[in-house]
């Protein structure tokens, strides 16, 4: 039928050429021909190689002859572009075959004539082309729009030169005249009856217009939402295929089309137009009744690309039984009626991917990866429809497992197979060096179906069954082993949920000693010709669970004030220590630098927590589960805080003023700058050295006596004796510098009698010498009207550093206050009140806060004093707050 | 039936081109404005050069608002304002718009600058109003009410014809000034208005709606005003003058057809059958045509009165159902009104419509219509009406064939509230089952009917026992118990899948019952009537056809009980809220009542005395 029609129409044409006489003249532009010489011929030479090279030979190699192989025929060869567009091949106007490599031009190749027979050239590249169903014209997608080409204007071009003896091409330019209508980015047509569809994308959908095929006029357009935003990358075309209850292109079982696409489609008797997206959507949409809506048929979640109908039931009646699509990464799903009818099944299945292009016969669905070109035997239905109980010849998705090769290689696309005279089953594939290539497909697997001889039969099942036997077994081992591993994972989840309630119980509430913790000991150390404070962590699980491998310990360092970093950022320093494995009862030591000489960032305050990856007790698995991404349990365990007194370096007093073996000549040179930096500064500090800053704190003794904290440290020191309260200022001033506070203890060489001494010589991690001293005084106390004297332990830090006074200043109230609040309390408070000192002591801040006022609104003001002078002021503020304390009782 | 365009939403094919070349030719023109704006700014503002800039910005603006980019041209006109020199004097501006507004106005004075800063309001009252900023507009409705009396005095554009004669460099707007300002006078009283019926304040909307209808504006904008009042008057419970005014509308402009629809709610709201069949065929006639494009006046294609009235309410207000919704109830009533035949050809041309691939005048929203089986069936049962029942036959047999091989095996009914237990899909799935035997058992019912109307007594009782076997299948299942063959007295609500159900048995068992007394089988015919009375206590036709049978048989008393019972029953609902192929068949054996009366009075006249 097809090859009468084409014969008339080729009869047709060269009447008409007899008739206008038009003088031959070859528009057909070299560019494409150019585009594959250059390499090779040089500008000049083409003129003489051109010309026989434009006959595109065509030559014929048989891959092989042997049984069971294919035969694959190079037609012509085009060049391949390279180009981000998905090459395409068609068949169209009987046998010619219409293909695009992804460039401007469509090639219509008659493998009758073996030639190229024209070219259609599009203002940008051609995305998709349908022929009209009385192959009159055709409707080219181009970037701008959709173009209208008559066959009969491309036919004219074809044979242009009857009396030529070499037949040449001619080229069509597709000009604004026979421009369709307007749309940007088609990307897909189809055309079902009259009507004409067009798919495109906009920014965020995906949007099929109708238009009439007679006069073009817009019907409607239908908007899908896109699933996921659009990629940028690869320009993935959708698919648009149509199927039909009954008459006409490819029709699906009555029962099957009902099921998928509703009743009122079927009584409407409508056309469907199936439509697969990049995004793995299978949606289809139903041409009637007039206002059906588009639904999604499936989603395959990996770019379709290919659909089709397949699985021809009864050969009389030429309906599909079933319906394939596949996606880019093997996923294809056979959609047929299950249960005598009672419902669509989806049967998915696998196939080793990627698949670039596919298309199906009644038996087998044909894909090429690139790499080879595959053939998938689907089940056949049986011919007459059994009885629900009569267990059919059902689609299982491990048939989907088991594809056979037909070894050619780098198909890019294949058009719709056929059927030769001999019975053989003909593909015609686009190369990916562009290449059109007929592969005929032995004959013996085509007809007798896959068992291929009676005799044979029984060896083949035998071997099928073993090798699903064998399937089976491999399938289970890995099952297994999933399950033991699932196993695993979730008894550790469990050790993790259990600690982490031990942990989270103690945070509401009052603070509880966490049964998983971390004390530290600070120590100076000499690292790279450097000092620095080492802190030493220890982990102490004293819990009933085991931590085990997959938790870290994290611990963040961040001053609580410090001189801003350059990003405008706390400089704060992140530890993590990932162990193996901590069982109950065990501790786990970890050391880290916290700061180095000359970095005077105290007090420093360090957070301990507990990090346990469920990425890394997942794995993959974690990969999957969507709302997973941080995916990881944090349990913080206890802050500790390093403040000046842990990171004072105690020197005896012998060495109190002369330089210690590390201050070397960098620190003298320091010490040098420093005293330069001064010198210049000017102002107060020009003494330098001899300016010495000092603040006190005073305590009254007895509170101090009664302080339990204090009271220990004596036992200690005595050697658990009890002895009568001997010098109260001695024992605060060790306890200062021992004990633990905060879980941290400083770790000081020496001797430690330097420390057993009311006067205690220290450098600041800056290298000052800082001066500590405790001594007792006696305060006098107006209360009612009576003169009363107290007893009370000034301590006093002195340093010509103000950062190292300030630091100390607050280390010790801190502790100070930290040791009283562990106090009992006392039964009944001797009311004092000091009187004549608090008096004295409020004009005093009265009179300060003028001061501080006063510098404050110059320094906003910007006039007047300095920042210097400001500075100055402000600093004499705070010594005098701190020369003259209020007595702690 | 020849569908040309009623467009909705889409242009046609043909305009498409000249559509998207104007587009372009807009894109463009803005473009250019622009660069000549900037151009223009770039030099700090010469009062001598005010009126020539202002004239860009308008332009400029007017482009921007075409294109539907309000905030851009908001700010353009803002910033430009601020430019003017006299402007600058008055010092810093108010944010608030409408302050804004008013200081300009007052600043620019009486000078020469006062119609051009005027025609930027004009453009900024119209960006108010694309974007439904009614309040604003009522804030500043003396300013705008001035500068519209001002414009359209026409004293400016004197001046100015008399100084462009003199200079040919004085700059043109791309749009007619005063055309723009009539524009935007009866869009804002169309707006208003709707937005005040919306809200119940329909008095007030009357009375700017008619000082609006008379304003000079387009045919469509007048017929809007006319629409509006009509609906107002409606909602004043006033609907002899809200169909004058709909008629108004009408007349101005033959192409508003939500006058129309609203007219045949009226009727129909008053049961003016008729007139409302009327109003249906006009309207449906009316949406087929091909929409003739508007003639715009000159100069004002920029701006259409669409850009400017986008409000929810009023676009509510003029909405209408599709072709195909209307023609289903203009077919609908024919037939339920005596007027089978037209019916008929109504519902022939509704499913010849639903069987083509032209979709026009189908849009997403608005009533959809039912199901393509539910239209099948209805256009099978006016078939049937009309007396034709081998068309009805065969729209029943492609309902059969279509739907027979997909019917479920057994389905159970549950109570709505039982359903939400399960998921919604097994629901919507059973659901879907249930319709599908329903629509089987009525096609069949159908057929049953028209192989009695044949009187072929044979075929019928084959079909009618189809019928009937296929409805035994459904169950009911009640909370708490099994499911159980419904009964009568489990109907709860009309409408309802069960009541259908027990509908369509109740009929078919009476047409078996019927058939069987036909071929003199009275036993077998008084059991399926008696059946038939239970699943459906008001059919009449089986009330009346037991007693005959009954009194065939002899049993005389119990036949007068049973006409007596019959005639006494009042049934709990209109019959003609039923779809059509659930009523009671008119073209069967009929009895008649009086005959019926008259035997009962022989036989024991004190009785009925």
């Amino acid at each position: 039928m097809g090859n009468v029609v084409l014969g008339s129409y080729w009869s047709k044409l060269r009447r008409a050429e007899f008739c206008d006489g038009v003088p031959t003249t070859h528009p057909l532009s070299t560019t494409g021909l150019k585009r594959r010489f250059r390499p090779t011929i040089s500008h000049s030479e083409l003129r003489h190689v051109c010309r026989p090279a434009r006959q595109f030979f065509f030559f014929v190699f048989v891959v092989s002859a042997m049984e069971g192989r294919c035969a694959v025929e190079t037609w012509a060869e085009f060049g391949s572009s390279g180009t981000a567009c998905t090459p395409w091949l068609k068949v169209g106007f009987g046998t010619d075959v219409l293909l695009c490599t992804g460039v401007d031009e469509v090639y219509v190749y008659s493998p009758r004539e073996g030639k190229l027979t024209a070219v259609i050239e599009g203002p940008g590249p051609v995305t998709d082309l349908v022929e009209s169903p009385d192959q009159q014209c055709l409707y080219v997608a181009c970037a701008s729009g959709v173009y209208r080409v008559s066959s009969r204007l491309l036919g004219s071009r074809a044979g242009r030169s009857p009396a030529d003896a070499s037949p040449r091409a001619g080229a069509l330019k597709l000009s604004p005249e026979s421009l369709a209508f307007a749309e940007e980015g088609v990307l897909s047509l189809l055309l079902v009856g009259s009507v004409l569809l067009t798919l495109c994308q906009r920014d965020s959908s995906w949007i099929l217009t109708l238009y009439r095929s007679s006069d073009l006029e817009r019907l409607r357009s239908v908007r899908v939402p896109l699933a996921v935003p659009s990629e940028t990358g690869r320009r993935r075309r959708p698919l648009l295929t149509c199927v039909q209850p009954s008459a006409g292109g490819v029709r699906l079982e009555p029962i099957l089309f009902k099921l998928l696409f509703g009743i009122d489609a079927a009584l409407a008797k409508s056309p469907v137009v199936l439509c697969g997206l990049p995004d793995g959507r299978l949606c289809f949409l139903p041409l009637r009744p007039a206002g059906s809506r588009l639904g999604v048929l499936h989603s395959l979640e990996q770019p379709v690309v290919f659909v089709g109908a397949s699985g021809v039931a009864d050969a009389g009646r030429g309906l599909a039984r079933c319906l394939v699509a596949v996606g880019e990464q093997g996923r294809v799903v056979l959609i047929e009626s299950e249960g005598g009818g009672d419902r669509a099944a989806f049967v998915e299945g696998c196939v080793p991917g990627p698949v670039r292009c596919g298309c199906v016969d009644k038996k087998r669905l044909y894909y090429s990866t690139g790499s080879d070109l595959l053939a998938l035997h689907l089940p056949e239905g049986s011919p007459e429809r059994e009885g629900p109980s009569v267990e059919k010849s059902r689609v299982t998705p491990a048939a989907l497992r088991s594809p056979s090769s037909l070894n050619v290689c780098r198909v890019l696309a294949l058009a719709e197979p056929t059927c030769n005279a001999a019975g053989q089953v003909e593909l015609l594939g686009l190369s990916a060096r562009g290449q059109l290539q007929r592969i005929t497909l032995p004959v013996d697997s085509e007809d007798a179906g896959w068992p291929k001889a009676p005799s044979t039969r029984g060896g083949r099942s035998v071997g099928d069954l073993l090798s699903a036997i064998g399937d089976v077994g491999e399938r289970a081992a890995v099952l297994k082993a999933n399950v033991k591993s699932k196993n695993q994972i979730l008894r550790r989840l469990n050790q993790v949920l259990n600690i982490s309630f031990l942990l989270a119980a103690g945070t509401d509430g009052e603070e509880r000693e966490k049964p998983i913790g971390c004390r530290a000991t600070a120590s100076w150390s000499r690292l790279l010709e450097e000092d620095s404070l080492t802190l030493t962590c220890v982990l102490d699980n004293s819990s009933p669970y085991v931590l085990e491998r997959g938790w870290t310990l994290s611990v963040a360092a961040s001053p609580l004030s410090g001189p801003p970093a350059a990003g405008g950022q706390s400089s704060s320093a992140h530890f993590s220590f990932p162990f193996h494995s901590l069982h109950p009862g065990e501790t786990l030591e970890v050391s880290l630098p916290l700061a180095a000489a000359g970095e005077s960032c105290f007090p420093v305050t360090v957070s301990c927590s507990l990090i346990f990856s469920l990425a890394g007790l997942l794995g993959e698995e974690a990969a999957v589960l969507p709302g997973l991404q941080p995916a990881c349990v944090s349990l913080p365990l206890n802050t500790l805080t390093v403040d000046w007194l842990h990171a004072l370096r105690v020197t005896s007093p012998a060495h109190g003023k002369a330089p210690s073996q590390s201050s070397n000549t960098s620190d003298a040179v320091q010490a040098f700058l420093r005293l330069r930096r001064l010198s210049c500064g000017g102002g107060a500090e020009v003494a330098g050295e001899r300016e010495r800053h000092a603040a006190s704190v005073r305590v009254s003794a007895a509170s101090l006596r009664d302080a339990p904290a204090l009271r220990g440290c004596e036992a200690d020191a005595q050697g658990g004796v009890r002895s009568p309260p001997r010098n109260v200022g001695l024992s605060l001033m060790e306890w200062l510098l021992s004990e633990a506070l905060g879980g941290v203890t400083a770790v000081r060489r020496g001797d430690r009698s330097a420390l057993r001494c009311s006067v205690v010589h220290g450098r600041d991690p800056s290298g000052h010498p800082v001066k500590l001293t405790a001594s007792e005084v006696d305060v006098a106390e107006q209360a009612g009207g009576r003169e009363e004297t107290l007893t009370a332990v000034e301590v006093r830090v002195e340093s010509s550093s103000v950062a190292a006074v300030c630091g100390l200043h607050h280390a010790v109230l801190t502790r100070v206050q930290a040791a009283l609040q562990t106090a009992p309390g006392r039964a009944a408070p001797e009311k004092r009140t000091q009187g004549s000192g608090l008096r004295k002591a409020l004009h005093r801040a009265e009179r300060l806060l003028q001061q501080i006022q006063q510098s404050r609104i110059s320094g906003a003001v910007g006039v007047g004093v300095s920042t210097g002078q400001a500075c100055q002021s402000l600093l004499s503020v705070y010594q005098e707050l701190r020369e003259n304390p209020l007595l702690v009782i | 039936m020849k569908e040309q365009g009623w467009k909705w939403e889409q242009e046609g094919g043909g305009d498409t081109l000249t559509r998207n070349q104007n587009h372009t030719r807009l894109i463009w023109c803005s473009s250019e404005f622009h660069k000549l704006l900037r151009k223009i700014q770039g030099i700090p503002p010469i009062a001598d050069h005010t009126q020539l800039e202002l004239t860009v910005v308008f332009n400029a603006c007017l482009c921007l608002i075409a294109q539907s980019q309000f905030l851009e041209a908001e700010s353009l006109l803002t910033q430009a304002t601020e430019r003017v020199p006299q402007m600058t004097e008055d010092g810093p501006f108010a944010s608030d718009p409408p302050v804004f507004w008013k200081i300009a106005l007052k600043s620019v004075g009486n000078t020469a600058l006062n119609p051009c800063v005027m025609y930027l309001l004009c453009l900024q009252w119209a960006i108010w109003l694309a974007t439904c900023k009614l309040q604003t507009i009522q804030e500043l409705q003396n300013e705008l009410l001035s500068v519209f009396e001002t414009l359209s005095s026409g004293v400016w554009d004197e001046e100015r014809s008399a100084s462009r004669r003199m200079s040919s460099d004085i700059p043109l707007p791309v749009m007619d000034q005063r055309r723009l300002i009539e524009l935007l006078q009866i869009c804002t009283f169309i707006a208003q208005g709707a937005e005040r019926l919306s809200e119940g304040r329909s008095s007030e909307a009357l009375a700017g709606l008619q000082s609006a209808s008379s304003l000079p504006a387009p045919r469509t904008l007048i017929s809007y005003t006319h629409f509006l009042s009509g609906s107002c008057l409606a909602h004043m419970n006033r609907p002899q003058m809200a169909l004058q005014c709909y008629r108004m509308a009408l007349e101005t402009d033959s192409q508003c057809v939500c006058a129309l629809y609203q007219s045949m709610l009226i009727y129909r709201q008053h049961g003016n059958t008729q007139a409302e069949i009327q109003a249906l065929r006009l309207l449906h006639s009316t949406l087929m045509l091909p929409s003739a494009t508007e003639a715009s006046p000159a100069g004002t294609h920029l701006l259409p009165s669409s850009l400017l009235l986008q409000s929810q309410s009023l676009s509510s207000l003029l909405s209408v159902p599709s072709a195909l919704s209307v023609l289903h109830s203009l077919a609908l009533k024919c037939v339920l009104h005596e007027r089978v035949a037209e019916g008929v050809e109504y519902y022939l041309d509704l499913l010849a419509a639903l069987h083509t691939e032209d979709q026009h005048g189908v849009h997403a929203g608005g009533p959809s219509l039912p199901k393509l089986p539910e239209l099948y069936l209805q256009a099978g049962a006016a078939l049937l009406m009309a007396r034709r029942p081998a068309d009805c036959m065969a729209l029943c047999d492609e309902i059969i064939t279509t739907t027979l091989e997909l019917l479920p095996k057994k389905v159970v009914l549950k109570e709505p509230e039982e359903c939400e237990g399960e998921t919604r899909a097994a629901c919507a799935e059973v659901e879907d089952g249930v319709w599908m035997l329903l629509w089987v058992g009525a096609a069949y019912l159908l057929q049953g009917h028209c192989h009695t109307h044949l009187r072929d007594w044979e075929q019928a009782v084959t079909t009618y026992t189809r019928c009937i076997n296929l409805l035994v299948k459904v169950r009911f299942k009640k909370r708490g118990c099994q499911p159980q063959i419904p009964s009568a007295d489990m109907v709860g609500m009309q409408g309802t899948n069960l009541c259908i159900l027990q509908r369509l048995k109740g009929l078919s068992l009476a047409g078996r019952g019927i058939s069987f007394t036909q071929t003199d089988q009275l036993r077998e015919g008084l059991r399926d009537l008696q059946l038939s009375i239970q699943a459906l206590p008001e059919g009449k036709c089986a009330g009346l056809w037991c007693g005959e049978v009954l009194w065939r048989l002899g049993r005389k008393r119990e036949a007068v009980a049973c006409w007596e019972k019959t005639w006494s029953f009042t049934p709990h609902f209109s019959v003609q809220s039923l779809s059509l192929y659930l009523q009671e068949p008119q073209s069967g054996p009929l009895l008649d009542s009086t005959e019926l009366r008259c035997r009962i009075e022989e036989l024991c006249p004190t009785l009925s005395g």
